[in-house]
């Protein structure tokens, strides 16, 4: 009833209703997608983005200088596709390449692409000062040198296959004449970084903090026009409002369809539900090492047999099943099912309550009275599970983990954390058990980070404290390994080593469903970021409703 | 001595005039016997209300057909409908949600009456003190309890509540206490200032009766009805209060069931599942309506100055 | 009456004064600080000492105060973290939404509560009286924020008869004409008003019933009788006048409610308000933006007060002379 009030107001008060198209515009090119996002981006400036706001921004604004395949190869340069170099020259001794700069290629504010500008993006990416994360990612380049005004060449490290793939993979190239004179330790608080200058096939109309980001097609881009006319990302903090307006047409896409409300937009005319694969898992986390004391071991969770007790006596299907339904699909180990070398037949840890009754008790952890939580020289076998509040699902596995666990003896308590919070006790390793959901990189050096001991807080993100010797040197060589199905068998024996560690419980691996009204067309969704072919996407002339129609020129009012 | 400073005269107005009211509060052409009677009935039927809801709080255990807490079946009992067996449904978890209400209600109701216990307490020890000196000590506490009432008190317990969370129970009684007092306080200096210019305590002072046995003896008997009344009113306000802070996940720690916590756990999926939303809400209604019709009734009753439909001045 | 007026001015100048530094200390002395967790789990913690340094959190409290008050003084409330602008731009920004909205419920709860206590004065005892002073105990009895679920499932949801949320369609807003852009922002703003209203016109019902009913036995309303008026008459011409000042007095009062009944309401329905606004920038310990909110929301309750007694001063002639 409101849409059809709503859409005879804009049919009569529109400016242009879609006559302002230009000749060039072919019939396909038009129309405006309304993305329902829980929060704002925090930053649009590739070095610092972080959140997936800010990923499917960037991934508009700005160009890499050439693109992974849909395989997700990491190794050497095959698959990869022009961006903004149209092409790329190795040297003999494969230890640079040579790109050049699509000639065509122009920054949103009409200035040409240079090679210089791949030079200071590399410089950026690494400046201390600047503090982007990726910059340990990026450790495999040796330098970047400027050949002439087109010509960039990145010199590599010796034996680093996957230096080509770090390289443009992670250096999103920036302009140059923007943003030399700011001081490199001002970027995150300037303005300038929030223009969202790039080469993208979208440039930023507007940006309202808090409320909404808008993008327009880039109508002279070097690889032509985005297909859509407008990209609106609405901020709609209410996880119920934002399925009620994608129902209700005000919204195009939901980046994430809460899973027991998949059969909801499905059974919805004008939606459908689209899952897409992604490169997230979740787990629970022990922390390895003393939270007062790093260098002690954890007065629970030092000892294997504890860890090992919890994971056997939590039933991972029936969460799975309670929390996702029938969309949800189980942890095969300690990475998301989409990676290159992801492997389903590793040996886990049964569910058996029983068993981790008796690994607690034959590790000292017994039960004073029936029933009781269990004490080992009187101290209660009882710990703190945070968990952020912004995750749904991680705040539901809270709560029945806490409860299964009881019944073995353990008392849990729970904290349920805002974001800030939660991260703060990440980083500085204040917690017990953490309920995490990561995203991994394609490639195995992302291991190095999340779980080898160089990734210790605060260089890298491996939050539980876990070190190995052995895993770290196998995650080393499937690193510095060209041979795929060698990669696959280094990272294999590397995965079960850390099941039988138990330094976390795999929990599950985060479902992605999208929700589309049908009138989009999208392309397909990768699974390093549903976005990046948003620059693709249509919306067919006969399926159009009034917001398609304002045309790029009524965008920038 | 001069008069202190009118202090938001209509807020004493206001103090003394309540909502609640006017459900045993009876117009003029009423005679006086026939308002007697309806403030007795709403008087016994709050109070039984009332006593009813603590009798099933404390009975919990006797009366839950399960342990709040349990989880069922997480497969096979998640958000089931009400039905004989789950009598108001279960909730996300497999719980029991009648279970859980009824223990909601310990927590509820104890965090209320504590919370408003505290503020009773420090807001009646604030306004005597500050009636009792009077003069320039008086308009100084005064003034600070000016600036403590113009504190948007949600806006600050949220800030609060959320920055330091999660707090414990106790904490959440003591922060809620701590910012309840300020109406309390005022009611109280007023009624102080009222009673200070009666004969009998004029002449106590003239006689050298030392300061705290004033208070003690003459002051605050007099100054406790009022507070009675005013208390039984916050009941009804912390309550929605507390709920309120849980709803928004900084309340009641998980798994504690509390009315509002109830609420909070259910709040994503309440298109699906109306018995979540519904139960907690007409859970906290009648509590409310039981507490506000209670110190009514209450103030009615005992205040001799209380003229058939006039307010209380 | 300048003196009364320039005497309690100068007591509300002191009242924002002491909520700002109480709300500062309150909030500053919470664990943690904006850059403690800027969102970027992966963000170094070298470039986390510098933005503290850059913001001045790495001073002590006392030093924070000293250089928050200076910036005060010279009309700077702090830089908002997480909207990336000046609070005060912020605040300018969101405080007349917060405005329309109480504004517009104010209205309504007035209108409701006046119409609502006349009506009760003049069946007074009737059964009528009765059951309006049962629903009114009702309203007065419904947390808030569960009466704006309840409105957004049933009008937002089930039957859509309104947005669910929000203050404007975000996405064709701009490009509508101006009549549509009121239209849009009218749409938005039915739910969250009513709700508001409907909360707060209990109380000035209840105010207005007892008003008139102790106006009805004073001399001029005798008089007026006598004159052979029907009671209806007598009420809506000579006592409702009367009775009128008292309760708009009550205006000011209602606001410290209004500012706390509004933060749920805004939270419920998205309304991009104070309340809204404050309840982001404390989830991202936005402190400036906090600190920032909560000054506003005590300026608008002193505010609030100060106007009733002004009112409450032009109506009483006892208090003038003071």
């Amino acid at each position: 009833m409101r849409t059809r009030f709503l859409t005879l107001v804009v049919c009569g008060t529109l400016v242009g209703c879609g006559g302002r198209e230009g000749p060039a515009s072919g019939a396909l090119t038009g129309g405006t997608m309304v993305i329902s996002v829980p929060a704002d981006a925090a930053t649009i400036f590739p070095p610092h983005v972080f959140e997936q706001v800010g990923i499917a921004v960037r991934d508009q604004l700005y160009d890499r200088l050439a693109d992974i395949s849909d395989s997700l190869n990491t190794i050497g340069d095959k698959g990869f596709t022009p961006r903004l170099a149209d092409r790329w020259e190795w040297a003999h001794d494969s230890l640079s390449v040579a790109f050049h700069i699509n000639p065509r290629a122009r920054w949103h504010d009409g200035q040409p692409v240079r090679a210089s500008d791949v030079r200071f993006s590399y410089r950026l990416f690494t400046d201390p000062k600047v503090g982007s994360s990726v910059s340990p990612e990026i450790s495999t380049i040796d330098s970047v040198s400027v050949r002439d005004s087109l010509t960039a060449v990145v010199w590599f490290k010796p034996k680093r296959p996957e230096a080509f793939y770090d390289f443009v993979y992670q250096v999103y190239i920036l302009p140059e004449h923007v943003l030399k004179e700011i001081p490199s330790d001002q970027l995150r608080t300037s303005d300038v970084t929030r223009k969202g200058i790039g080469s993208g096939r979208f440039r930023l109309a507007r940006w309202d903090a808090g409320r909404r980001l808008e993008l327009v097609a880039d109508t002279g881009n070097y690889r032509g026009r985005a297909k859509l006319d407008r990209v609106v990302w609405s901020v709609v903090p209410d996880a119920g409002a934002a399925l009620a307006q994608l129902l209700g047409g005000q919204g195009d896409f939901l980046e994430f369809v809460p899973p027991d409300q998949v059969k909801l937009v499905d059974s919805s005319k004008a939606d459908r539900s689209v899952p897409y694969p992604n490169l997230q898992y979740a787990w629970l986390g022990f922390n390895l090492v003393d939270n007062k004391n790093a260098a002690r071991p954890h007065p629970i969770f030092g000892d294997v047999r504890v860890r090992r007790a919890i994971s056997m006596a939590l039933d991972r299907r029936a969460m799975l099943q309670n929390v996702f339904g029938s969309v949800g699909r189980i942890s095969y180990g300690p990475f998301p099912r989409s990676i290159s070398f992801a492997d389903t037949t590793l040996r886990l840890l049964p569910y058996d309550v029983n068993a981790a009754k008796a690994l607690l008790d034959s590790a000292g952890w017994r039960e004073p009275s029936p029933g009781a939580v269990r004490e080992r020289n009187r101290l209660p076998l009882r710990f703190t599970l945070s968990a952020p509040t912004s995750s749904r699902p991680r705040v539901a596995y809270a709560v029945l983990i806490q409860e299964q666990l009881r019944r073995v003896g353990i008392q849990v308590d729970l904290d349920q954390l805002q974001m800030n919070a939660f991260g703060e006790r990440m980083n500085k390793r204040t917690f017990d058990a953490m309920l995490i959901g990561e995203s991994t990189d394609p490639s195995p050096s992302g291991y190095k980070q999340q779980w080898g001991s160089a990734g210790i807080p605060p260089a890298g993100q491996n939050w539980t404290g876990y070190t190995n010797a052995t895993y770290d040197a196998l995650v080393d060589s499937a690193v510095a390994t060209s041979d795929k199905s060698q990669q696959r068998a280094l990272m294999r024996r590397a995965f079960q080593l850390q099941i039988d560690d138990a330094p976390a419980v795999w929990l599950y691996d985060v479902p992605t469903i999208a929700g589309i009204q049908r009138r989009i067309h999208p392309m397909s969704l990768r699974p390093d970021g549903w976005s990046f072919t948003l620059a693709d996407w249509t919306i067919p002339p006969n399926e159009r409703i009034d917001r398609d129609r304002i045309g790029v020129a009524g965008a920038t009012p | 001595m001069r008069p202190p400073i009118p202090v938001s005269a209509p807020a004493e107005r206001l103090a003394a005039s309540s909502v609640a009211s006017s459900v045993t509060t009876m117009p003029l052409v009423l005679d006086a016997p026939l308002r007697r009677a309806r403030i007795t009935s709403a008087l016994w039927w709050s109070l039984a209300l009332i006593a009813l809801l603590c009798l099933v709080a404390l009975l919990a255990p006797v009366l839950a057909p399960y342990s709040p807490n349990e989880q069922l079946d997480i497969v096979a009992l998640k958000n089931q409908a009400p039905s004989v067996a789950h009598p108001l449904g279960t909730d996300q978890y497999s719980r029991d949600l009648l279970s859980r209400m009824l223990f909601g209600a310990r927590i509820s109701l104890s965090v209320a009456m504590l919370a408003v216990l505290l503020a009773a307490t420090v807001g009646t020890a604030y306004g005597l003190v500050a009636g009792y000196l009077g003069g320039r000590a008086d308009a100084i506490m005064m003034r600070l309890l000016d600036a403590c009432l113009a504190i948007p008190r949600v806006l600050l317990l949220v800030a609060v509540l959320a920055l330091w969370s999660p707090v414990p129970l106790i904490s959440l009684i003591l922060v809620i206490g701590l910012t309840g007092w300020f109406e309390v306080s005022r009611l109280v200096r007023a009624e102080v200032l009222s009673v200070m210019k009666r004969e009998y305590v004029v002449a106590a002072r003239a006689l050298g009766t030392p300061g705290p046995r004033i208070i003690w003896r003459h002051i605050l008997p007099n100054v406790l009805t009022p507070v009675l009344v005013a208390a039984t009113l916050g009941v009804g306000n912390v309550i929605i209060l507390e709920a309120g802070l849980s709803y928004l996940g900084i309340g009641a720690r998980a798994p504690t069931a509390s009315w509002g916590s109830i609420f909070f756990d259910g709040s994503d999926a309440f298109q699906a599942t109306w018995w979540i939303a519904l139960f907690p809400g007409l859970a906290i209604i009648v509590t409310v309506v039981a507490f506000n019709t209670f110190g009514a009734a209450l103030r009615d009753a005992l205040d001799p100055h209380q003229l058939a439909g006039g307010n209380a001045r | 009456m300048r003196r009364y007026l320039v005497t309690r001015l100068a007591q509300s100048v002191i009242v924002v004064l002491l909520v700002t530094t109480i709300s500062f200390f309150l909030i500053r002395l919470a664990p943690g600080d904006p850059f403690s967790f800027v969102g970027d789990i992966n963000m170094s913690a070298t470039a986390r000492d510098q933005l503290r340094a850059q913001y001045g959190y790495n001073k002590p409290v006392l030093e924070q105060f000293a250089l928050f008050v200076a910036n005060v003084a010279r009309g700077r409330l702090g830089y908002s973290q997480s909207m990336h602008r000046n609070v005060g731009e912020v605040i300018a920004d969101v405080l007349p939404r917060t405005l329309l909205l109480m504004s517009v419920a104010l209205l309504l709860s007035f209108t409701i509560g006046i119409v609502v206590g006349a009506v009760q004065a003049v069946r007074r005892g009737s059964w009528f009286d009765r059951s309006l002073s049962g629903v009114l105990l009702l309203f007065y009895s419904i947390p808030d924020f569960w009466l704006a679920l309840m409105a957004l499932l049933a009008l937002g949801y089930w039957l859509p008869i309104f947005p669910a949320g929000g203050m404007i369609d975000q996405v064709v807003h701009d490009y509508m004409s101006l009549g549509g852009r009121i239209r849009d922002i009218a749409a938005h703003l039915v739910l969250p008003s009513l709700t508001l209203a409907l909360l707060s016109a209990a109380g000035i019902a209840r105010y207005q019933r007892d008003t008139l009913l102790e106006i009805l036995p004073q001399d001029f309303v005798r008089t007026a009788r006598a004159k052979g008026l029907g009671e209806r008459a007598v009420i809506l011409k000579h006592a409702l006048r009367n009775a009128l000042l008292p309760v708009i007095t009550l205006l000011g009062l209602s606001l410290p409610t209004l500012v706390g009944g509004a933060f749920f309401i805004e939270k419920v329905f998205a309304w991009p308000g104070m309340g809204y606004v404050a309840a982001n920038a404390i989830a991202s310990r936005d402190y400036d933006l906090v600190t920032g909110s909560v000054i506003v929301g005590g300026i608008m309750v002193t505010l609030g007060s100060l106007l009733a007694d002004l009112l409450y001063a032009a109506a009483d002639p006892r208090l003038r002379t003071r």
